[in-house]
């Protein structure tokens, strides 16, 4: 292990920012809409600038 | 109407196998058959998962977290059981037949993504350019007249612009190399400064699908590169459930 590598992240509790750019499947963005898809039914467009000042507060 | 959330393919799993995963708002986790594969859902109420509510709710920070966790929670039960292509966070169907419908319709893309992620995990690699930065920023101009002053500013905001590039250069390189020991890779967005609360800019936001027994290769690999690369400090996240290599289906 060094200082450089912090191997200790798999253990550690997974961090919102890096869930959320997996399980949204488009990235965090600081601006702009996410279109997420109900399946064969609608979308729904998220505004995630207020989503993504949230996230900063709670940081 | 009661929609059905569903949380990812997976091959064929029997009923008993999922019958202790809870899933999103303490939800009770089944398991849809359809082509040979397997679908984990769980049934969801239409005031919290509706468009609606759903519109809202994304937009709510604890209720969106904790509905990502317990996602996430339902992926890595199926994944520690067989091979499993997690879906989209609120994948959401209007009943059980319309989700056996996408599963049949998705089934082909399913299937090749399962064939791929069989005996892999996800692995995140971050990488930040380091310290040069603030130590450029912390050494402010100190001259005296005006012209001496913009042209010590100028050399300051060049220096710490060839200090991002060659950041940049580095994280590239890492990229490539890592890419070479994985199935397959991709680059997620940088995250933004405020979102780290870092003032290292994230330059580099990669997931790679490294095979099982090349885990602990690629695990050495990002050691020996965040070390020999200057100027950067790579982070590793994971192992994840394979995320970031899922196919889209076509809406």
């Amino acid at each position: 292990m060094t200082a450089s590598v912090d191997v200790r992240a798999n253990v550690t509790e997974t961090s919102l920012v890096d869930l959320l750019d997996r399980l949204l499947g488009v990235g965090v963005v600081v601006a702009g809409d996410l279109t997420i898809s109900l399946a064969g039914v609608d979308l729904v467009t998220v505004k995630l600038r207020a989503l993504i000042c949230t996230v900063r507060e709670s940081a | 109407m009661t929609p059905t959330y569903m949380y990812a393919i997976t091959r064929h799993l029997t009923k008993r196998q999922v019958d202790s995963i809870r899933g999103v708002a303490g939800s009770i986790v089944r398991v849809l058959d359809g082509d040979g594969m397997s679908c984990l859902v769980s049934t969801v109420q239409l005031e919290e998962f509706g468009e609606d509510a759903l519109r809202r709710n994304l937009e709510d920070l604890s209720w969106l977290e904790r509905t990502a966790r317990e996602h996430d929670d339902v992926v890595r039960a199926g994944a520690r059981l067989t091979a499993t292509v997690p879906l989209r966070l609120a994948t959401l169907c209007t009943d059980d037949r319309s989700a056996q419908q996408h599963l049949e319709e998705f089934g082909d893309a399913a299937r090749q993504a399962l064939a791929k992620i069989d005996g892999h995990d996800e692995w995140g690699v971050k990488v930040f350019a380091d310290s040069q930065l603030s130590v450029f920023d912390g050494s402010e101009p100190v001259a005296v007249t005006g012209t001496s002053y913009l042209q010590q500013r100028r050399q300051h905001l060049q220096r710490r612009e060839y200090s991002t590039s060659q950041a940049l250069r580095e994280a590239e390189e890492i990229f490539e190399s890592l890419a070479n020991l994985a199935t397959d890779a991709r680059r997620h967005r940088p995250h933004d400064r405020r979102l780290t609360g870092d003032e290292r800019p994230m330059v580099l936001n990669a997931a790679y699908l490294v095979e099982r027994r090349r885990t602990a290769a690629f695990r050495s690999a990002v050691d020996v590169l965040a070390n020999s690369a200057s100027g950067v400090t790579a982070v590793l996240t994971g192992p994840w459930p394979a995320y970031s290599f899922t196919p889209e289906p076509e809406i």
